[in-house]
């Protein structure tokens, strides 16, 4: 058999520091991609830890009003562009070829040029702390004419030129994306066999590839109103100050969803593995994540009710709409656990606490669609609680539910489960400690993005359990590290498919070869690998051994010519993508 | 040393009463109704919107309400299908075999697709409604005031019917409203943005350079003589949060007195800043300290303070507070080295202090004689 030639592995010509910083490979740099995120995640949480501290009782115990405001502002920076966005795109960049067969992303160079601008970003963002100014201060919106040249410093243009990077690495990443699921999927890996994981990351890439230049535009666009006397958005010379708010938000609400649709991807990959069961409504599910990605573009006003400047019912219509198809994703999560058999294991458990938590941060965000409520709860405490709810409650523990399930593919060794179920749990409370009562910190009146409130305004009890909650929070992330730490030194060998999973990743060794794959197994559905499973179960006459006879036999066992189109060999598949 | 006997107290029997044993179901039927209300309780009791004081505030709340209940609804609902699946569907040892293999199923996924529609159709209705009746500008009011949002203060023109002529600007960031009037608000800004934001009305709205956004609210008759607090909701810049004002909910009559008195004031004396025989206070700051503890001023007429900040860098201004701490006077902030005017309203005889807001252990008394 012709592919089997390709097993060993092909020489390694670097080794070590030099591999990793040089490397192309798709797993390794979608492994870099979580250690950059992971350490910029320890940075913006050591900055929310700052606020969290100056708040916990009035007065300004701990910094200044203008420190206050660079911290929020970069943890904000720090977690969105340089953790949430990135860590979803590492994911994705380590399984999305896995999962559809293929060898490496089409364009792998690419792939390193993206990924090596975002520690770049980050340096060059959080040098802004070493200027005379201090670092950006104006909130990670930015809003025009606080981020103009008159009120703020040095440390704004090094945020822009951040960003701007930042923008430039995902608009990079996600046509790799788009042109290695189109073009390199295996045989028989056709668009509705693709697992939901690697239509969440289309639909981003897609969101990515029309929003994000946006976003470059208008951060250009600032950056000329501050350095070289452009107008765009100065009111005092006849430009816009809510243009900005457009521009951005044109972005940034989209963005929304590129922070949370590869998180629904992961949990839509650990909820059927661990109840053993199908997605409950794959096609629903497909059409409700495109759905959700076309909305998106018609929702942004509505966190601009406020400004007088928006025509308030057609964005709050909008808004309403795009509830729908989320709930109808909540539902068939439910659903897929319905009658199943679940295991209990700690992605499951993060994958819960994701709806849960999520299913709450939607909810307290329809407050936000009704307009006249929002006008009072606006720029309160409420929306940090949302925010919150669905970025923590939502994305990070769709994070670490993905990092409990593909970190034995990716190392080969188990994650340790008894640490995992103390930082969930531990985790879960401390979410719920610290933005819950924001929720009645908003609703009784406090802005958000102040550094010192009145002891008399009635917030002081809530400001000190949401204090107390994030110190929980961050001790909740000391197992987790030091989980990783003795877990790859000593953790339990993983092999190959440690927890029966359904898609292509778990066909190879863990970690996977360089060239990803020695074989594939055919592929007649989204979950070819538990069709590998169960159909041999269910055909126990036939053994079938590691070689392509075994197919040719389990094709004929089930009435299927062996060369049938979508019933691929693996000598095709690697022409094909090699053919790329 | 005396024989001190310490008599412990006798728990023994009540720990036995403790300890009796209580059927397990008697138990359970006991504690789970208390374990279930207190956190609803705790959530309804947290989840109240602020006591509104506007008919434009009862409507939010209104509607509001309507969104809680819905919304909780939902929450108790899918969370406990969520608790139900986990609970009920574990893996058992006795799982040898595969589950059934349930692909989805069309009348399901039609269903809660239909029913969240009409959830969303409903609310988007009732939200419409209430914008519709929030958002109305009657034009035909004789209250006219616009308040100017400033880097870190508010101040307030109280404008002529026509809404053509400022008759009089209170430089003090409280404005007094008469009750049970529209009120027609005007906002300006000439900096950056800012949002006039008093919780007890339950909104807010934004203060953009360029534009003049306009709302019109009343508030009730009797709420006369009360106070609320308001405060800048959009990010500002370093003194965000010290951007506070009082709304002060006077009786017509009351109101009516204030005002002219005002305007009088006004008129009767030359505009601030300019004139001759106009007291102005030199005072200056340096080493985050003003170099004087103690002004004095005339009473009853305006004056302006020459405020001189020496320390590089560093935003200071002066702000001047009554006997009872109430703000009468808050002067831009603003980097040294640098100096400001400062135009003070004319002030009523007494003691005041005067600080500077940014560094409120910067401190001194002002005699107004």
């Amino acid at each position: 058999m012709a592919t089997t030639a390709l097993t060993p592995a092909a020489t390694t010509y670097r080794t070590g520091l030099y591999e990793w910083l040089t490397t192309t490979d798709h797993k390794k740099i979608g492994i870099l991609y979580l250690v950059n995120s992971f350490i910029f995640f320890g940075l913006g949480g050591l900055l929310a830890l700052g606020v969290r501290a100056e708040l916990a009782v009035p007065g300004l115990q701990f910094v200044d009003e203008q420190l206050y405001n660079q911290l929020f502002t970069m943890h904000a920076s720090f977690m969105l562009f340089l953790f949430v966005i990135p860590i979803l795109a590492g994911f994705a960049n380590y399984v999305v070829p896995l999962q559809i067969g293929a060898p490496d992303m089409a364009f792998p160079r690419i792939n390193a040029l993206s990924f090596w601008m975002l520690p770049l970003a980050g340096i060059i963002m959080a040098t802004g702390f070493l200027t005379g100014g201090g670092a950006a201060a104006a909130g990670w919106t930015s809003y025009s004419p606080l981020s103009q040249d008159a009120y703020s410093g040095t440390g704004m243009d090094l945020w822009i030129v951040a960003v701007v990077l930042i923008g430039t690495s995902s608009i990079l990443g996600a046509i790799n994306f788009l042109v290695t699921i189109f073009k390199m999927r295996a045989p028989g890996m056709t668009m509705f066999r693709l697992p939901i994981l690697v239509w969440t990351a289309l639909v981003t890439s897609v969101l990515v590839v029309l929003a994000t230049p946006v976003l470059a535009s208008a951060l250009i666009m600032l950056f000329i109103d501050r350095n070289y006397g452009g107008h765009f958005f100065d009111p005092a010379s006849g430009g816009n100050a809510v243009l900005w708010q457009n521009v951005f938000w044109f972005y940034s609400h989209p963005a929304v969803y590129i922070m949370i649709l590869i998180g629904m991807g992961i949990v839509s990959e650990i909820l059927p593995v661990f109840s053993r069961k199908p997605l409950f409504g794959y096609k629903a599910f497909v059409f409700a994540t495109a759905g959700i990605g076309a909305l998106g573009f018609s929702v942004w006003a509505h966190h601009m009710f406020t400004t007088g400047a928006v025509y308030l019912p057609f964005f709050s219509f909008m808004t309403f709409l795009i509830a729908i198809p989320t709930g109808v994703k909540m539902f068939n999560w439910i659903a897929t656990l319905y009658r199943g058999q679940l295991t209990l294991s700690t992605p499951l458990l993060f994958a819960l606490g994701f709806l849960s938590m999520f299913l709450l941060g939607g909810i307290n965000g329809a407050f936000s669609a009704v307009v006249p409520v929002d006008f009072a709860i606006h720029d309160t405490y409420w929306v940090v609680a949302h925010i919150h709810y669905v970025l923590f409650g939502g994305s990070v523990f769709a994070v670490f539910a993905g990092v409990y399930y593909w970190f034995p593919k990716m190392t080969g060794r188990m994650l340790n489960e008894t640490l995992g179920k103390i930082q969930f749990v531990v985790m879960f409370i401390g979410l719920n400690l610290t933005f819950f009562p924001q929720h009645q910190l908003g609703l009784s009146g406090m802005p958000r993005r102040i550094a010192d409130y009145s002891s008399t305004a009635g917030w002081n009890d809530a400001n000190l359990w949401s204090t107390i909650g994030s110190l929980l929070i961050a001790v909740s992330i000391l197992p987790f590290f030091w989980n990783v730490f003795i877990s790859l030194r000593g953790g339990s060998i993983a092999g190959d498919d440690p927890w029966e999973g359904n898609t292509l990743e778990w066909a190879t060794s863990s970690p996977p070869p360089p060239y990803n794959f020695d074989r594939l197994p055919d592929i007649h559905s989204e979950r070819p690998l538990f069709d590998a499973r169960h159909r041999r179960e269910a055909v126990p006459a036939l053994t079938v051994g590691p070689d392509a006879s075994g197919h040719a036999e389990i094709s004929a066992a089930l009435g299927r010519p062996h060369d049938s189109p979508d019933s691929g060999s693996l000598a095709k598949g690697m022409d094909r993508s090699h053919g790329q | 040393m005396p024989n001190v006997r310490i008599r412990l107290p006798r728990t023994t029997l009540s720990v036995r009463a403790l300890r009796r044993p209580v059927p397990p179901g008697q138990l359970q039927r006991r504690a789970t109704p208390a374990i279930l209300a207190l956190p609803l309780v705790a959530l309804v009791a947290a989840s109240c919107m602020p006591q509104p004081v506007t008919p434009q505030g009862r409507e939010i709340e209104h509607l509001y309400n309507i969104v809680f209940a819905i919304a909780l609804a939902i929450f108790v609902f899918v969370e406990a299908l969520i608790v139900y699946a986990v609970l009920r569907y574990r893996r058992r040892p006795s799982d040898t075999s595969l589950p059934v293999q349930t692909h989805g199923n069309n009348l399901l996924e039609i269903v809660w697709t239909v029913v969240p529609t009409v959830i969303v159709v409903v609310l988007f209705v009732l939200s419409w409604q209430t914008l519709n009746s929030i958002e109305k500008v009657s034009a035909q009011t004789d209250v006219r005031i616009r308040a100017v949002a400033q880097r870190y203060q508010w101040s307030f023109e109280y404008l002529s019917p026509d809404g053509q002529q400022v008759l009089f600007t209170q430089l003090a960031p409280e404005m007094s409203i008469p009750v049970g009037t529209t009120v027609h608000l005007s906002l300006r800004s000439p900096d950056v943005i800012h949002a006039f934001y008093v919780p007890r009305f339950l909104f807010k709205r934004d203060v953009v350079p360029g534009v003049e956004n306009v709302f019109e609210f009343s508030v009730d008759e009797d709420d006369a003589g009360q106070s609320f607090r308001g405060q800048c909701a959009e990010l500002c810049g370093e003194f965000h949060g010290a951007m506070v004002f009082t709304v002060k909910a006077l009786t017509q009559a009351d109101y009516q007195a204030w005002l002219q008195g005002q305007i009088d004031r006004a008129s009767a004396t030359p505009a601030p800043g300019g004139g001759p025989g106009q007291t102005t206070l030199l005072i200056s700051a340096l080493n985050i300290a003003f170099d004087k503890a103690d002004l004095t001023a005339p009473a009853g007429q305006p004056f302006t303070i020459e405020f001189r900040n020496d320390d590089a860098g560093i935003p200071h201004n002066v702000e001047i507070k009554d006997a009872g701490g109430t703000s009468v006077f808050q002067g831009e902030i603003f980097n040294g080295t640098d100096t400001r005017l400062y135009a003070i309203p004319a002030l009523g005889a007494g003691n005041y202090t005067f600080i500077c807001t940014a560094h409120p252990n910067m401190t001194g008394t002002l005699a107004v004689q």
